[in-house]
């Protein structure tokens, strides 16, 4: 497994592969005590970047949450507690165990590899690796979400749809998911903030590469990596902001549709 | 009165509780009467397929819903019933319009006709557009009614229609249900713990009382039959008269089939059919011809039975319609009551409550 790593990594994590093989002093290429600042195209790629990755982690973790979390609300299914704790395990692991274990099933030299090959797809180090690393980095946030939203609902409202002529999957279109939109919405919106910050999971599977998988997070570490202190504040500053906005976003609309 | 056979047996047990019903009958209208508690909602519940542990047998107005030894047992939203919990449980995230608009599919072609017909009957035109928590009580219990008829259902299962609502509500919404009840023609299922209700709404009542059906049959015999005497108390049973308007003017006359005259507050339309209730605490006793009262209504009476129930003793009585009188025992041992004593009941014309 070791070599799995150490190999695979050293494509995309050059400084960190270079300390693993044991030359510390092998600084990065920038300038020491440098002030470069990033250029507005490289800050826009970093900011678009890591909106489409958070966006595609939400939208990707979405449909099967909201089935885990509605399973889990209505079915009562047994050993509840020990599916929730292993739903949970992805956000209670250290992040880059689970980058771990992502490179492992998704590399090159992974048990899985064939398949890849077979379907000529590639994940590991482009972004969609970083996409995927989010959403199950951020999936038990978004499950346990609506799983208390749901659990909100009264069944009795379904048993009314059910009255009504509605299939239970038509209730829950019309009747349970509606009813319990705030609570999915804030559960969304969370796991949404988590893609945004991920850095672990996603520095592993999907390395560091500028313009190709840097987000803001990978891209503050490179940053700091490379000594570069000034662009690494700038991109600290601006994941406050999109933190702050989309916080803000969610609250106000949660407001305007408060009952 | 005769119509499509409906049969429920039903078997459930849960903690604490068990259901064991087998009824059967023909009549269009039944209520299932009983004290909170006797299994009524669990019941109902079992019709409309909403306890699956339940092992059920249910055919309702000639319509098979589940039958075990024909492995059927049609899914709720199959069922074709319309359901009025005894919680309107309007979809709160809807307006009116699109709650109604919740059976459409089910009631197909028909649908339109359903909801025209369900708007006009429950006179709610006017409540469309409203939002679901800016309607009153009786606004939802009639919303949730139209929803319900909306849907084209082959069947009413109505749970406690007017119990939450306060005196003046239940009477704006009891003409309403029972224009439905007259004007529909659907075979309805009506769950009441209230025998003025009971015996306005049904042709056949059954009587529930812990899971079991202890008597069924026509109202004025069964809520009136020795099963549902010990009930009494927990059913707050009041007295309900049936008569006919007689003319008179400044009071309104009315006239049992058994020839006892009430005089009530109001005035009435000569030849009318009246019900009419009265508490058991609204009788006053008095041995001996009671002169110069104000109370409109004396009627001589005999002492049936006194039961002792809890601080109360009640008076079984008979004034030509059997009468029950609520007094505490204190007043019973004074004037002496027994089997037998001959005296007069006192009511006052405002006591007795019209109920249709």
């Amino acid at each position: 497994m070791a070599p799995l790593l150490t190999m695979e990594a050293r494509d995309a994590h050059p400084q960190t592969a270079d300390r693993v093989a044991g030359s510390p002093t092998a600084g990065p290429p920038s300038q020491a005590g440098g002030g470069r600042l990033l250029s507005a195209g490289e800050l826009g790629g970093i900011v678009l970047l890591t909106l489409r990755v958070a966006s595609i982690a939400t939208a990707a973790a979405f449909p099967p949450a909201l089935a885990l979390g509605w399973w889990l609300a209505r079915r009562d299914p047994p050993a509840r507690p020990l599916w929730q704790a292993l739903i949970a395990l992805p956000m209670v692991l250290p992040p880059v165990a689970i980058g771990l274990l992502l490179l492992l099933l998704l590399g090159r030299r992974g048990p899985l590899a064939a398949l890849w090959d077979a379907l000529g797809v590639e994940i590991v180090f482009t972004w969609w690796a970083a996409a995927l690393a989010a959403a199950v980095v951020g999936f038990p946030l978004l499950v346990r979400g609506c799983e208390q939203a749901f659990a909100e609902v009264s069944p009795r409202y379904e048993a009314v749809a059910a009255s009504l002529g509605l299939t239970p999957l038509r209730a829950f279109w019309r009747v349970t998911l509606p009813m319990a939109r705030r609570g999915v919405l804030y559960a969304s919106l969370l796991a949404f903030t988590r893609a945004l910050g991920e850095f672990g999971a996603t520095a592993l599977v999907a390395g560091i590469l500028p313009g190709r998988t840097e987000t803001l997070a990978l891209g503050i570490w490179a940053r700091v990596q490379a000594g570069d202190d000034r662009a690494a504040l700038l991109l600290c500053a601006v994941s406050f902001a999109l933190a702050l906005a989309a916080m803000l976003l969610a609250e106000g609309w949660l407001r305007r549709r408060r009952p | 009165m005769s119509g499509p056979p409906t049969q429920i047996d039903v078997e459930l047990r849960r903690p604490g509780f068990a259901l064991e019903v087998s009824a059967g009958w023909h009549a269009r209208v039944a209520v299932l009467f009983g004290p909170s508690g006797s299994g009524k909602s669990t019941l109902l519940e079992c019709v409309l397929g909403l306890a699956p542990r339940a092992r059920a047998r249910v055919r309702l107005a000639g319509e098979w819903l589940e039958d075990p030894a024909r492995g059927l047992r049609l899914p709720p939203h199959r069922r074709g019933l319309g359901w009025l919990p005894q919680d309107p449980t309007l979809f709160p995230h809807l307006r009116v319009a699109a709650n109604l608009a919740f059976g459409r599919r089910r009631a197909g072609a028909e649908g339109a006709r359903w909801l025209a017909r369900a708007v006009e009957v429950l006179e709610i035109g006017e409540l469309l557009e409203r939002r679901v928590d800016e309607l009153s009580g009786g606004e939802r219990q009639r919303v949730a009614l139209a929803r319900a008829l909306a849907s084209g259902p082959r069947a009413l299962l109505l749970d406690e229609p007017l119990s939450q609502l306060d005196l003046a509500l239940r009477a704006r919404v009891l003409p309403h249900l029972l224009r439905v009840r007259d004007e529909l023609g659907l075979p309805m299922l009506v769950i009441t713990h209230d025998p003025d209700e009971a015996l306005l709404l049904g042709e056949l009542v059954l009587v529930l009382d812990r899971g079991r059906v202890v008597a069924q049959g026509p109202p004025r015999e069964v809520l009136w039959s020795q099963a549902v005497l010990p009930l009494a108390e927990s059913l707050g049973l009041e007295n309900v008269f049936e008569g006919v308007a007689c003319g008179a003017a400044g009071e309104g006359r009315v006239e049992t089939a058994q020839g006892l005259r009430l005089v009530v507050s109001g005035s009435l339309v000569p030849g009318e059919r009246v019900r009419l209730g009265l508490r058991a605490e609204d009788v006053l006793l008095a041995l001996g011809p009671p002169g110069r009262l104000s109370a409109r209504n004396v009627w001589p009476a005999r002492v049936v039975a006194c039961e002792t129930r809890g601080s109360d003793v009640w008076v079984h009585l008979d004034a030509g319609e059997k009468l029950m009188a609520k007094l505490t025992p204190a007043a019973v041992q004074e004037l002496g009551l027994g089997p037998g004593t001959a005296l007069h009941a006192v009511v006052k014309a405002q006591s007795l409550r019209r109920l249709g």
